[in-house]
């Protein structure tokens, strides 16, 4: 009577099918595949970096911190400072421009990137190079002379 | 049986009433007609006739193959890599002794894996080529901008699985160039930190991350570049590579004139000519080219040294691939200010122009000395990419911690003060910033040069405390005024000898 409807009805029901095939393994393949940044824990994650008399006034120490099973590499390398005896700034190593390893050199006092020139202070400002903002400081907290930080107060890749 | 693409033997011809029925069968066995059974049966008559025996215009140039010698790389980045997957451990404990493994130990590892680097290398140069050429031709102009826009995808595969590649390594420098990659993501407003966590699999560098990395490097990405490989190729056989004659007509702006000219040109026997072997003898001199100085580069240079295994604890100098030295050069030199964003609008700018650029310059005008904007904007390309990797080379914003000491200036006579200011200098690190005469690191002026002479109590005072601006770290209290005046002497002594100016 009229075949142009009952062809549309086929080539519609072809198509859905399809459609709801791919969705069916597409839709929950995507979310296994991008649910690490559906997951996002703000609490924060202490980790304990030794006590805080191991830090003498005014040097920077390189600290060793052995990170949380399950993140690999295992270790990462922080950069430990008391400028004062109450106060204690742990910054990240990373460079804030590209995230690059800085090296702390004791003659000049500087903290020096070994990509693009970043050169930053004593106090994690920038003096030279791309870096766009002071050194990633680290959240921390002493229990019972204990100095810990906080894994999730820098960025992913920090 | 004929080899001009023609599909002359697939239909039996008409048989007479008379013949016997095993004479039509004995006509249709495999044994009677070998090849014509093979390639009925198979299927190959049409494959033969479109994609071997078709036919091209002639007086293409063997420079125009960059095209098929991108696909005999990808066959053999494809056919290594397979072989690397048999010695490749793809988790963070394993992967680098894999890796070791592969080069030092298994036979011809070494082989093996350095023809991977350096063809996965000489492809990303030859892709840039590839594009660039078509840029000066109008290659995307009607009706090939499908061809060009899938092109564009091949390209952003292609260098992402590159950058992958370097990765799997899992050596420090692998890591730190993650890293980089990382960060630069992480510079994208509002969804930085996710995109980041979708690459590492978690919250920070974890177990998994390696693992994703190798199902994109060797599992995803090839799959949908072996698709697009084959679509791209389809169409290009399709519509045709931009030919002499319509570089040198102004009249062919639409899909329907080039359409119609390429057929013209294709099917006349003094313009036109089968593929094969004509225009394959020309692709085939570009691919060996291709082939050849990938393998001189892997027999001469061998695979990319390995570095001591991922780690964030030990000093490390990362460094990316050596096609990648002009970006950082350019990023080297970017004033903080405007740096976190054109980490994000650089390659998005990229990819939107060479996304638009079939809309942007449809119009005619296929000859490349038609096409002065074409031209001056590939020269300009060219040349900055050669110029900056020049700069990385030597790479004169690095400053860095020297134990050495400074490299003095021809002919500075030393005495026994200014020798304490020699070495103060190196031990309070000035010499990680300034160079003394030719050498040493550019970041700081040259102190040796005309340009910087202070007398020593003005020198003395800007050591001391710097002025405001100054990239370089005040002095209060870490030196004695023994020590200042010394090293201060010592400038002076490399500014006294006679040269030139």
């Amino acid at each position: 009577m009229c075949p142009l409807k009952r062809r549309s009805f086929l080539s519609l029901s072809v198509n859905a099918v399809g459609a709801a095939i791919t969705g069916a393994v597409l839709v929950p393949a995507c979310i296994y595949a991008i649910h690490p940044a559906l997951r996002k824990d703000e609490s924060p994650l202490w980790n304990a970096i030794g006590s805080l008399d191991e830090y003498r006034l005014n040097v920077m120490h390189e600290r060793i911190v052995e990170l949380p099973a399950g993140w690999n590499p295992r270790q990462k390398l922080v950069f430990v400072w008391r400028p004062t005896d109450s106060e204690v700034v742990v910054f990240s190593r990373a460079c804030t421009d590209l995230g690059c390893p800085i090296n702390w050199d004791e003659s000049s006092q500087c903290f020096y990137c070994p990509c693009h020139g970043g050169i930053f202070s004593k106090e994690g400002e920038r003096m030279a190079g791309p870096p766009n903002r002071p050194l990633w400081r680290y959240a921390t907290r002493t229990l019972d002379g204990a100095l810990e930080i906080d894994l999730r107060s820098v960025p992913p890749m920090a | 049986m004929s080899n001009d693409g023609k599909i002359d033997d697939q239909m039996p011809p008409a048989e007479p009433q008379a013949a016997s029925d095993t004479a039509r069968m004995r006509k249709d066995s495999p044994l009677h007609n070998p090849w014509g059974w093979v390639k009925l049966r198979f299927g190959l008559g049409p494959i033969l006739e479109h994609f071997i025996f078709h036919r091209v215009p002639k007086r293409v140039p063997w420079y125009f193959s960059a095209g098929e010698a991108l696909l005999l790389l990808f066959f053999v980045l494809l056919g290594t890599g397979i072989f690397l997957a048999l010695g490749y451990a793809p988790t963070p404990e394993d992967s680098h002794r894999s890796v070791e493994s592969i080069t030092l130990e298994q036979k011809l590892g070494w082989y093996i894996r350095g023809l991977h680097y350096w063809s996965a290398g000489l492809m990303v140069v030859l892709i840039v080529y590839h594009m660039l050429r078509q840029v000066l031709v109008g290659g995307y102009q009607p009706p090939k901008e499908g061809t060009w826009l899938v092109g564009v995808l091949l390209f952003c595969l292609t260098i992402i699985t590159s950058v992958i590649g370097y990765t799997l390594r899992w050596d420090e420098r692998a890591l730190y160039g993650l890293t980089v990659a990382l960060t630069m993501l992480n510079y994208i407003p509002v969804i930085g930190d996710e995109l980041v966590r979708i690459v590492l699999g978690g919250e920070a560098f974890n177990d998994l991350t390696l693992r994703r990395l190798y199902a994109l490097h060797v599992l995803f990405i090839p799959l949908f570049l072996c698709g697009a490989i084959f679509y791209h190729i389809y169409l290009v056989v399709l519509h045709g590579v931009t030919t002499y004659e319509e570089r040198k007509r102004d009249d062919i702006d639409t899909a329907h004139e080039q359409i119609k000219l390429h057929e013209r040109l294709t099917e006349s026997e003094k313009t036109g000519q089968d593929f094969f072997p004509y225009q394959a003898v020309k692709v085939t001199t570009f691919g060996l080219g291709a082939f050849l100085t990938a393998l001189l580069l892997t027999i001469f240079l061998g695979p990319p040294e390995l570095y001591p295994p991922a780690n964030f604890t030990e000093d490390s100098i990362p460094q990316e691939e050596w096609w990648l030295y002009w970006y950082s050069a350019l990023i080297a030199y970017l004033p903080p200010s405007i740096a976190p964003a054109f980490y994000v609008l650089m390659p998005l700018c990229v990819v939107s122009l060479l996304i638009l650029l079939p809309f942007l310059d449809e119009k005619g005008n296929r000859g490349a000395r038609r096409r002065p904007l074409a031209v001056a904007s590939v020269v300009a390309v060219i040349v900055s990419l050669v110029w900056l990797t020049g700069i990385r080379i030597s790479s004169p914003w690095m400053s860095w911690p020297r134990g050495e000491l400074a490299a003095l200036p021809k002919g500075t006579q030393l005495t026994a003060g200014t020798s304490k200011g020699h070495v103060l200098f190196t031990q309070f690190g000035c010499i990680n910033c300034h160079p003394l005469g030719e050498r040493g690191s550019g970041v700081g002026p040259n102190l040796a040069g005309y340009k910087f002479r202070l007398s020593p109590s003005e020198l003395e005072n800007y050591v001391h405390s710097p002025p405001d601006g100054v990239a370089m770290p005040p002095y209060p209290g870490r030196r004695t005024p023994q020590e200042l005046k010394s090293t201060v002497e010592f400038v002076l002594v490399t500014q006294t000898f006679t040269r030139k100016y």
